[in-house]
């Protein structure tokens, strides 16, 4: 576990995440809503998905269904709120452009958080680590914490003490921490804290004698292997320093697919992303519908190569789509719109997709086969030129058309205004 | 829909608007030659927006900014980047509100005033104790 002096210079990476994401980005547009128990609700206003820490405080725990929250809000004081995927998808793509100005090595991991590649010596990490969480800060008003170490286990766990702990002031660096105040860190924390370990794999840790961390870190990785998989040794040889787990290229979550690969070689023009982005957008619509879901807000995004002396960029973008949807000609569409943003001649290296607002296929009617027909009549084109003349939600086929109608499956009715998406739902500013 | 500002923001379907303008003035009665070189629109996002990451767009609801040119229903463009100065245009946090005032830090202490004589100053003991939300660096005033 002790690090030799030589490796404060190699690459370190820093998992950067918002504090309580979905809450933060209520309060940044709603200051009423700070100091106050904030949660905000999963799709149709099931059960809480992010509680503010007012709110943990009262005890309340994610997943509590808000029907029996509701009853008791009043005397709390909790104020709850249904989910706003399109200002979530909106706050979180700057979040990332930011970030991507702090590291040429940038990997979303979710729609809030990232790891970054990193160099530097203690002070450095540590000043940059603060840089990072002020200008996030600063810029768009939510607050982050960043963890720093030699593996991207050790940064998320060093991400938790950065949260869990006020004296590391929300920005935690793995070498500057001494090793017995690690220690003492480690031997009080659970396994099932660690990235990748979730109940089942905790009892039959238990039963081994592994309990917390500590433990963890000083099992033999091959005896690991044998009794558990080659992950659980992977873990348990980040927890010591090892970097082993690669670049992510796929995930599907609770409330988000990521989709996003590296090129072998890099791609320097508009029209060569544009195919990437048609690909993706196939192989995206292809996940979902394998999962049985649509997704209502798509977010695209690129970065240039991080290895290679030349100008960096990392454009990213946040589509509204015009219904829940998991047809790749939708998709494909929305990621389009990434490529405004893309300039000729610089060489990216890398793009993806995030799919967020997802929802299970069945309450959706099936509108595409009619669409087609539609199509095929040039009604599309006559529909988007009514759209352009009396605006959007004017006119539209069926439930698709109507402004109101487009979320008729979804129960949202605390949900905040779309504040930063839609020209009629902007923050309002008091002049008094 | 008006121009569509939200940072990278894009509703799916709808189209940016640009407006379609000659880059040069030119004298009634003499074509320009620079014509020959016009290539594009004029881009509303380029032009108003420094940083796209930390520019939000908000709606003015009231009178008391009527002495600067900012009038109910207008939008101003806010920078929360920015460091605000001795006359800035800011928007305060007041009460739990976002709230539009003009910035005076001067050495008998820090005021917020409203540009219309209908609003009381307020003072404000130190700019430390101020939530300054961000900075409009302009307003898209409904002539």
């Amino acid at each position: 576990m002790p690090k030799p002096a030589v490796m404060r210079q190699m690459p370190q990476i820093a998992h950067v995440d918002v504090n309580c994401f979905y809450a933060s980005a209520e309060r940044a547009f709603d200051p009423s809503l700070e100091g106050r128990p904030l949660i905000v609700l999963s799709n149709n206003d099931g059960c809480a998905v992010t509680r503010s820490p007012e709110a943990k405080a009262l005890g309340i725990k994610t997943g509590d269904p808000w029907f029996k929250l509701a009853p008791r809000a009043k005397e709390w004081g909790l104020v709850a709120k249904s989910s706003n995927y399109e200002l979530y998808g909106d706050i979180s793509a700057r979040v990332m452009e930011l970030l991507g100005r702090h590291s040429a090595w940038l990997e979303v991991y979710s729609i809030d958080e990232a790891f970054l590649g990193v160099k530097g010596d203690a002070e450095q990490l540590l000043d940059l680590g603060r840089r990072i969480k002020e200008t996030v800060r600063r810029h768009v008003g939510v607050p982050v914490c960043v963890g720093i170490a030699p593996t991207k286990t050790l940064a998320k766990l060093c991400n938790k003490w950065a949260k869990n702990n006020p004296a590391f002031g929300g920005v935690c660096h793995w070498d500057s921490v001494s090793a017995a105040v690690r220690e003492s860190l480690l031997a009080r924390l659970s396994v099932e804290e660690i990235w990748g370990i979730a109940g089942r794999l905790t009892r039959r840790l238990n039963v081994l004698g592994i309990f917390t961390v500590l433990d963890l870190v000083n099992a033999d990785p091959v005896v690991i292997r044998d009794k558990f998989s080659v992950v659980m040794m992977r873990t348990v040889l980040e927890l010591r320093g090892t970097p082993c787990i690669p670049m992510e290229e796929e995930r599907i979550g609770r409330d988000q697919l990521i989709f996003s690969r590296s090129f072998s070689t890099p791609v320097a023009t508009v029209e060569g992303l544009r195919q990437v982005l048609s690909i993706y957008g196939q192989q995206a619509s292809a996940r979902l519908s394998k999962h049985g879901l649509q997704a209502k807000v798509l977010t695209a995004f690129a970065a240039t190569s991080p290895f290679r002396h030349h100008e960096q960029a990392y454009p990213s973008v946040c589509v509204s789509l015009p219904m829940p949807t998991a047809d790749p000609l939708l998709l494909t569409k929305a990621a389009h719109a990434l490529l405004p943003q893309v300039r000729d001649g610089l060489q990216y290296a890398k793009a993806g997709l995030m799919l967020t607002d997802l929802r299970p296929t069945a309450n959706q009617p099936p509108l595409e086969p009619f669409e087609n027909r539609h199509e095929e009549r040039g009604i599309g084109p006559l529909l988007e030129d009514v759209s352009r003349r009396f605006g959007r939600g004017s006119i539209g086929l069926g439930h698709a058309g109507i402004r109101t109608g487009l979320d008729w499956t979804m129960k949202r009715g605390m949900q905040s205004p779309r504040y930063t998406t839609h020209w009629d739902e902007l923050p309002l500013v008091k002049a008094a | 829909m008006g121009v569509v500002i939200g940072p990278r923001v894009i509703d799916a379907g709808a189209s940016l608007l640009s407006v379609l303008i000659a880059p040069v003035a030119v004298a009634a009665g003499f074509p320009s030659p620079a014509q020959d070189y016009f290539d594009g629109r004029i881009d509303l996002n380029a032009h108003l927006i420094k940083d796209i990451t930390s520019t939000f767009v908000v709606r003015v609801t009231g009178d008391s900014m009527e002495g600067a040119g900012i009038s109910d229903g207008d939008e101003l463009i806010v920078n929360r980047a920015l460091e605000p100065k001795d006359g800035s245009v800011v928007i305060a946090v007041l009460d739990g509100e976002l709230t539009i005032k003009r910035l005076r830090i001067t050495p008998s202490g820090v005021v917020l005033q409203a540009e219309n004589p209908k609003y009381p100053d307020i003072r404000v003991p130190a700019l430390s104790e101020l939530t300054v939300w961000g900075v409009a660096t302009r307003c898209l005033h409904h002539v």
